[in-house]
């Protein structure tokens, strides 16, 4: 570059003693001197003309050449703007491979902004949440997708876990939803649809209903023919102690097949339970004459119940998880124990606790508990019955209401179970007494 | 499509006050929705525990018609709002009693559902009410979509629905009426079932108010009252 400027100083430099040399021979060396200035200058204001030219009007790469210092600033130019061009290309063949990928994917995604605006989605996301491309774009998407379940989902903020649900629109078509935030207030939104994974899980629950279905027939006539032989005297007396085993043992079959039953049941239904009132002071009363039936345990059964509160749900999953928990307390509390059972409003929603004074759960096991047949000490359960769903059951309904369990347990001294329900899962009598 | 340009106010909050008020009528039309399909699957299923939840439901819905209610008179003694402005608050006023109304009409047919689930179902009754069912929900859906998107041709297609609907509606008049004549032990079931269904047809109408609506706040005409014809030419025939 130096180079240049040397040789243009170059040619002011010849011009100017041309001009000299003219002066010097015929005279006026000062006109002279200006001509030659004035020479030089017209030649820069002619390129500064063409650069301008160049660079505002035309869009092409072909410069004019020239020589001299011009030259090089023309060159410069040139390579400039092929650069960019080269530069442009290969971002508008990325954005195009993006997008075709994007395009491909079957899971949907949308990006949305910190007020929960659509700023882009792709193909499979349209399809699977009946948005439009590009009309859509800008609108809320709370606008469009507009299920009960989503919406609070998104303005929650947490997004630990994806939710699923039915599609409003197609149904059939089950989906689900996680949001992953990113950047600043930025979210990703990804719709999966779990239409086909739903169906197994409904197939393999169907399974096991039909195969505890089946077994129930055997075991009704093996208790009936138990039933039948236990009264009669003769066959007491030989086989006594070896017919009341095995009416236990079928009794236990029985239990664990209803179970599985319930628990399939339970494992299938996406939804949350229904909203309809649960008079749960009669209910529990209800559970506790038959826990008191049961033969194990305390004599009674201290309620501690708020017979004006009432909860909002499905019945029969209710008395299912309450009587699970009830019996599972008289099963490992003594006689000389007790069992107290509360039902009470908390500042947000009500609690439903069972406390012991039972045997206690070690705190390594506690999180394992609900899991399907787990057993704290296997060799004391064969002989205190229960069928290991118990928990797994509660689990599966306090889900279905939007509760949630908590345990306390202190080996030696007793144990706490907690149901905390929700504000919206409760009312009181009052409420609606009108809509019955 | 005309699109309403809310972005124009000099004050941000202004708008973002109308968006939010927005967001929160679809809301309360999510929720609608979600009612009517329970309603539906309860009727269908026999479900009565769902038809009793149904009518608890409703009270939420009551509640957000009286909150959108009392915002929309804020925003108007507030901002005094103009032009499209205006129409939007005013149309949100109206859509919000369709809504409640809709919402009523489902918990209606949540109790026949409680009530139905312990008779007799013999299945030829309840084919027509289905669809019925989901041609109806399908209206409501796309109505509030339309409310959505602010799209006035979409209105007046779901509009044009609602003539097949009252069809329908009569065809399965005229079944349940056979239906009683030839049992008379079933009259109170098909007779419920007739309610049910005129529940439908009601919430049919309601969802043509609503593309009504849309069409008044994006294109500044009134087209209640006037028939779907007229809606449909004066949607067509834009300024």
């Amino acid at each position: 570059m130096t180079r240049r400027w040397l040789q243009e100083m170059l040619y002011l430099g010849l011009l100017l003693i041309m001009a000299l040399v003219a002066g010097w021979f015929l005279g006026h060396v000062d006109r002279w001197l200006f001509i030659a200035i004035a020479i030089y200058l017209a030649w820069h204001i002619f390129n500064l003309y063409r650069l301008e030219r160049w660079l505002g009007h035309n869009r092409g790469l072909n410069i004019p050449r020239t020589i001299g210092i011009w030259d090089d600033i023309f060159n410069n130019c040139y390579q400039l703007r092929k650069r960019e061009r080269e530069r442009k290309w290969r971002l508008v063949q990325l954005l195009r491979e993006i997008r075709d990928s994007t395009a491909a994917m079957p899971d949907g995604m949308v990006i949305l902004d910190r007020v929960g605006e659509i700023r882009w989605l792709n193909e499979a996301a349209g399809r699977l949440l009946h948005l439009r491309v590009p009309q859509d774009v800008g609108q809320r998407l709370a606008n469009l997708m507009r299920h009960p379940d989503f919406v609070p989902y998104l303005n929650s903020n947490r997004y630990d876990e994806p939710i699923s649900l039915v599609s409003p629109f197609s149904r059939g078509l089950y989906l689900n939803l996680g949001i992953v935030p990113y950047g600043s207030d930025q979210r990703l939104l990804l719709v999966r649809d779990t239409t086909r994974l739903h169906r197994l899980e409904a197939m393999r629950s169907e399974f096991v209903a039909n195969a505890s279905h089946e077994l129930r027939s055997p075991l009704t006539v093996m208790r009936g023919y138990l039933d039948a032989m236990r009264e009669d005297g003769r066959l007491r007396q030989m086989w006594g102690k070896p017919l009341d085993e095995m009416h236990h043992q079928t009794a236990r079959m029985t239990a664990i097949v209803g179970d599985l039953l319930e628990l399939s049941r339970l494992e299938t239904e996406l939804r949350q339970a229904p909203y309809a009132p649960i008079d749960v002071a009669k209910l529990v009363r209800g559970i506790r004459d038959e826990a008191l039936s049961l033969g194990q345990g305390p004599a009674s059964i201290l309620l501690k119940v708020d017979s004006d509160l009432f909860l909002l749900g499905a019945e029969h999953e209710i008395y299912s998880a309450f009587s699970n928990l009830v019996f599972n307390a008289m099963k490992y509390t003594p006689v000389e124990g007790s069992v107290t059972v509360t039902w009470a409003r908390e500042s947000e929603g009500a609690c439903f606790m069972v406390a012991d004074t039972g045997i206690g759960i070690p705190a390594t096991h506690i999180p394992r508990l609900t899991e399907r047949f787990y057993r704290v000490d296997k060799s004391r359960h064969r002989d205190s019955g229960g069928t290991g769903l118990g928990l797994a059951i509660v689990k599966h309904v306090l889900q279905h209401h939007g509760a949630i369990l908590a345990i306390d347990s202190e080996p030696g001294h007793g144990s706490r179970f907690s149901c905390r329900f929700p504000q919206e899962r409760v009312s009181r009598t009052a409420d609606h007494v009108g809509t019955a | 499509m005309d699109k309403l340009n809310l972005t124009h106010h000099i004050s941000q909050k202004f708008n973002e006050e109308l968006e939010s008020i927005r967001n929160r009528v679809l809301a309360m039309g999510g929720l609608v929705e979600q009612q009517i399909a329970d309603a539906l699957r309860a009727l269908t299923e026999g479900d009565s525990e769902l038809g009793r939840s149904i009518e608890q439901q409703d009270y939420k819905v009551n509640q957000m018609e009286v909150a959108i209610d009392e915002e929309c008179s804020r925003i108007l003694a507030r901002r005094q709002p103009a032009a499209s402005d205006l129409r939007l608050i005013l149309a949100i006023i109206k859509t919000i009693t369709d809504l409640e109304r809709i919402g009523d009409e489902a918990e209606k047919i949540g109790r026949l559902a409680a009530r139905l689930a312990g008779a007799e179902r013999p299945n030829d009754r309840y084919v027509a009410l289905q669809h019925l069912g989901s041609h109806v929900q399908g209206m409501v859906h796309d109505a509030l979509d339309a409310f959505a998107r602010m799209d006035a041709e979409a209105a007046v297609q779901v509009a044009r629905e609602d003539a097949r609907v009252d069809d329908e509606y009569e065809a399965l008049s005229r079944q349940s009426i056979t239906f009683m004549m030839e049992d008379p032990h079933s009259i109170r079931q098909v007779l419920d079932v007739m309610w049910s269904a005129r529940a439908l047809e009601r919430i049919g109408d309601h969802a043509t108010n609503i593309c009504e609506y849309v069409v008044y706040l994006v294109q500044g005409k009134d087209v209640r009252h006037a028939g779907f014809e007229a809606m449909e030419r004066e949607v067509n025939e834009r300024p």
